[in-house]
């Protein structure tokens, strides 16, 4: 593989990505399955960077999943697209920052479709006036949390203390980078590196000392698939996806896995554990899982943070491997505690040998 | 021109997902649905250029215009600028306005959806809150998911979150404004609409197949069967 | 005609077009320099090994348009590109990259063709996996001999590609270049008939076989060398861990997706305009239309005259044609230019 290639196609797609004063807005799956990393993301920009980020108490989910799940028409979600930059028009902001690649892509997709239908854009603005008497701008700037990230990876790796190498061998780890299909596939001009190869998971982990790993797979589908997952009768679906994944990427031994989708870590994470149960088969060396990291998680980690502040212990797949691989401390007997709660609890995981 | 046709055209994404297609197959080559489903988006969109109302009518009444998993691959790679995925969307929101969507075992599925996500978002402004998170609906998410379920409060807390707090955070309450902001919001832009579609066609499907649908809730027969039944002919 | 001996043009290019209107020009009497950019000229014909239809050597080509232009009234100089492109009334006032002032009454302009850069396909990952390689790459494999993976070991399963950089709006080239499809069916045989025990298949849109003889080569392809046709366009290419390439294509015929691991990879780049012609067209302000390409005065009968008056045309600045199309539109422009460079009132 000539890696010259990737960088000359890397360099054509540069996104600008605001540098501060955002207007932050959750996702929903975040929130309910990897709260640990909305809270590093916020920490990381505010007490490590210094930036400006602002949550607005009456935002709303984007509608993102029910749009996507046909059950919301689309002129619905434009609207509640639209209160949304009303907020952050109200609140005085410019830099609009979704946390979820879904939302990322509906807003993109959003902003393309009244750009290219004026009369649309007309129609929504006369829609949320009505219902809400509210008025929007137009972001001047919409980038994803990630490629925030990535564009302060150098200034975080400054300030990190650990690397994604191997403490005992000195190799760097061999990382996949998982993208949320929302991310660049509708609109390649919007993601860092474009569709093909993206850049903005590969930026930060080189940066932060690990290698990438190619695999034929690696722009496939986790398998979300909303109603795929969503109904139980279709979710056989999203597990052969993840499952295809797996038995590409496994012949090429990585790591870890780093996504910056809401739902693709929760998948290629559970679908480890699942497909485990249903056929006794795993994916990392040893016995193990391949742990799946978001990207605040990996910053987190490669910053000092605690791996059980992160909400590592909310993974199916154990971390742990990834932890002792680095060198990273931490203190087992503390990861399912609760801060209250002292006792110890014991929970089944993808266990390590 | 066929009246089915017209109304796709009427969905903004139906005009931005198709020019015209010239069947190079790139869009099937690629999705994932294609590869596990008995399902080909190319075949689909040829069906659908043709205008023969028909063939669409069929469509919107079929299994297949519900194997679609919405990733958007196939708008990476077409050759001609079409998104069979955007014209899915569009016959998926014409086949729940019409109430084909019932006459098919994944399309029926659709109450589902409404009644989780559809009212989440209503009542809570998110379109996944914790609590209605089960692990009886939700096996997969394993036992670390029945351990936070049991532990959740503390959890949040002990992250940082503002679980069911005012003010901004983690899982918090969303103000009633907000809330009833959303509503009109829906009720202005036809989202009532077709919620009250999606309920009206499968009342009326649940009493042909003689299942019990309660008008809410998703512990009834009804819901039961359809988030459950899966016939077995859809894969390759 | 005793009128032309005065009479200089400029011929801009120095490829097959531009060496045959060259060539065409000095025997009608008339003075002629030819700037060409590269060191040497001859253009792409000199890439290629075995031309189709006939599979002859594409030296006689250059030997035969080397003999065309070895008279005294033709001064070639290679290195060398216009710097400064003036039309004073009904002359041309041109200064090289070396310094050189000429004084044209007409010019031909012969910029051709490049070939579309198949890494801007990135999803095909030329430049980035090894066993990806284009026709181009494939046609140096052949004058050579050998035809290797980039390991040095000889492949058994070839793919190859068309359309690449051609009918695709995502890289902005909406037209079919045309001369790919039948480049494809000539170099399947080609590997064939290098590696007997090879599998070749060949991805297409549409079988373009539009010129004397190709639609009988693609016979000849399945029927005498069993090279198999699957009617979907490639949507990706990716490396296994042993460097093989593994191919997503849809067979549209059996309505089936498929993936297929493969030996190499062969892309059938596409024609572009040449970034010599778009240099040309700015300094001139020749007129290009939409596909980028020179736009001509009439597609029927105005294909060698754009919008400047003295300025012609000739060969694939204007389109994709292949080597046989080309000497041809040649011959017309010189046509054109003899009747343009008559004094007037006869």
């Amino acid at each position: 593989m000539k890696y010259d290639g990737k960088r000359a196609i890397w360099s054509e797609y540069q996104k600008e990505i605001a540098d501060d004063n955002y207007f932050y807005v959750r996702s929903c799956v975040r929130q309910n399955f990897f709260p640990g990393s909305e809270v590093t993301f916020l920490r990381i920009m505010k007490q490590i960077l210094g930036k400006d980020i602002y949550e607005h108490p009456c935002h709303t989910t984007c509608s993102g999943i029910g749009y996507h799940g046909d059950v919301v028409p689309v002129e619905t979600t434009m609207t509640v697209v639209a209160r949304q930059f009303a907020l952050m028009t109200e609140a005085g902001y410019k830099n609009y920052l979704p946390s979820c690649i879904t939302s990322f892509g509906l807003y993109t997709e959003i902003l393309d479709t009244w750009h290219h239908f004026p009369e649309v854009e007309e129609r929504v603005r006369r829609q949320l006036k009505k219902a809400t008497g509210r008025e929007f701008e137009i972001p001047s700037n919409l980038a994803h949390a990630s490629d925030v990230i990535y564009k302060f990876r150098k200034e975080i790796a400054a300030k990190a203390r650990y690397k994604l190498i191997n403490k005992n061998t000195g190799a760097p780890l061999k990382v996949v980078d998982h993208i949320g299909c929302h991310y660049a596939k509708m609109f390649p001009s919007k993601g860092v590196g474009g569709a093909e190869y993206p850049y903005v998971l590969a930026g930060m982990i080189e940066e932060w000392g690990g290698e990438v790993v190619d695999y034929p797979e690696r722009r496939h589908c986790c398998g979300f698939g909303f109603r795929q997952y969503l109904i139980q009768a279709n979710r056989g679906f999203s597990v052969a996806c993840s499952k295809e994944k797996f038995e590409s990427m496994k012949p090429f031994k990585p790591d870890m896995i780093i996504t910056n989708c809401p739902g693709c870590p929760m998948f290629l994470d559970r679908w480890q554990y699942v497909i485990n149960e249903m056929e006794g088969k795993r994916y990392g060396q040893n016995g193990e899982g391949i742990p799946v990291f978001t990207y605040e998680e990996v910053a987190g980690l490669v910053l000092g943070f605690d791996p059980w502040d992160l909400g590592l212990q909310m993974h199916q797949t154990d971390c742990e491997p990834i932890l002792d691989k680095i060198g990273i401390e931490y203190s087992p007997e503390d990861k399912y505690n609760t801060g209250k709660n002292r006792k110890k609890q014991e929970v089944n995981t993808l266990i390590h040998a | 021109m066929g009246k089915l046709y017209d109304n796709l055209l009427d969905d903004i994404r139906f005009e931005e997902g198709l020019n015209a297609c010239m069947n190079c197959g790139v869009c099937t080559a690629i999705c994932p649905a294609a590869e596990f489903y008995c399902y080909d988006p190319r075949r689909i969109v040829d069906i659908v250029q043709s205008q023969n109302d028909d063939e669409i009518v069929n469509l919107l009444k079929s299994e297949e215009i519900w194997y679609c998993g919405e990733c958007m691959s196939c708008k990476t790679r077409c050759p001609r600028g079409n998104a069979p995925g955007l014209i899915i969307m569009a016959l998926r929101g014409l086949s729940q306005e019409l109430g084909y969507f019932v006459e098919s075992e994944k399309g029926r599925q659709q109450l589902v959806i409404k009644r989780i996500i559809g009212e989440w978002i209503l009542n809570t402004g998110y379109c996944l809150y914790l609590d209605g998170i089960s692990t009886a609906m939700h096996p997969e998410q394993g036992p670390v998911w029945k351990w936070v379920q049991e532990n959740k409060a503390e959890l949040l807390e002990r992250l940082g979150g503002n679980y069911k707090g005012d003010g901004p955070g983690i899982l918090r309450k969303i103000p009633q404004e907000a809330l009833e902001e959303l509503r009109r919001i829906f009720e202005v832009t036809g989202g009532i609409g077709r919620y009250e579609k999606i309920e009206s066609f499968s009342r009326k499907k649940a009493r042909e197949m003689d299942l019990d649908l309660d008008p809410e809730g998703i512990d009834n027969e009804y819901i039961r069967h359809i988030y459950t039944t899966n016939n077995g002919t859809h894969n390759r | 005609m005793p009128d032309l001996m005065n009479k200089h043009v400029l011929v801009i290019g120095g490829g097959v077009a531009g060496l045959e209107a060259a060539g065409r020009l000095s025997k009608a009497g008339i003075q002629v320099t030819l700037v060409e950019m590269k060191e040497a000229t001859g253009g792409h014909v000199v890439d290629w090994y075995k031309l189709f239809p006939d599979r002859k050597d594409s030296m006689e080509v250059k030997k035969y348009l080397d003999e065309l232009v070895s008279a005294d009234n033709i001064h070639i100089l290679t290195g060398t590109t216009v710097s400064e492109f003036h039309k004073n009334h009904s002359h041309f006032n041109i200064l090289t990259n070396k310094g050189k002032e000429l004084l044209a009454d007409a010019v031909v302009v012969a910029t051709g063709f490049d070939l579309f850069n198949s890494s801007r396909k990135e999803e095909y990952g030329y430049g980035i996996y090894d066993n990806v390689i284009t026709s181009a790459d494939l046609e140096k494999m052949f004058r050579l001999g050998k035809i290797t993976m980039a390991d040095g070991s000889v492949p058994k399963k070839v793919g190859m590609v068309h359309c690449v950089g051609s009918r695709d709006e995502k890289v902005g080239n909406l037209y079919c270049s045309k001369l790919c499809c039948v480049t494809a069916v000539k170099q399947a045989i080609e590997i064939k008939e290098h590696i007997s025990d090879s599998k070749v298949f060949c991805f297409y849109m549409d079988m373009r076989m539009g010129g004397a003889h190709y639609e009988e080569l693609y016979r000849e392809a399945q029927e005498e060398w069993g090279v198999t046709f699957i009617r979907g366009k490639v949507s990706e290419a990716s490396e296994s861990i042993d460097h093989k390439i593994i191919v997503k294509v849809e067979d549209t015929l059996a309505g089936r997706p498929l993936k297929m691991e493969l030996d190499l990879l062969v892309l059938m780049a596409g024609m572009e305009m040449s970034a010599g012609g778009k240099s040309m067209a700015e300094l001139g302000n020749f007129k290009r239309g939409e596909n980028r390409f020179f736009e001509s005065s009439d597609h029927h009968f105005g294909s060698n005259t754009g919008n400047i008056e003295g300025v012609f045309y000739a060969g694939t600045c204007t389109a994709p044609m292949n080597i046989t199309e080309t000497i041809s539109h040649a011959r017309s422009a010189v046509a054109e230019v003899t009747e343009y460079l008559k004094p007037k009132g006869n």
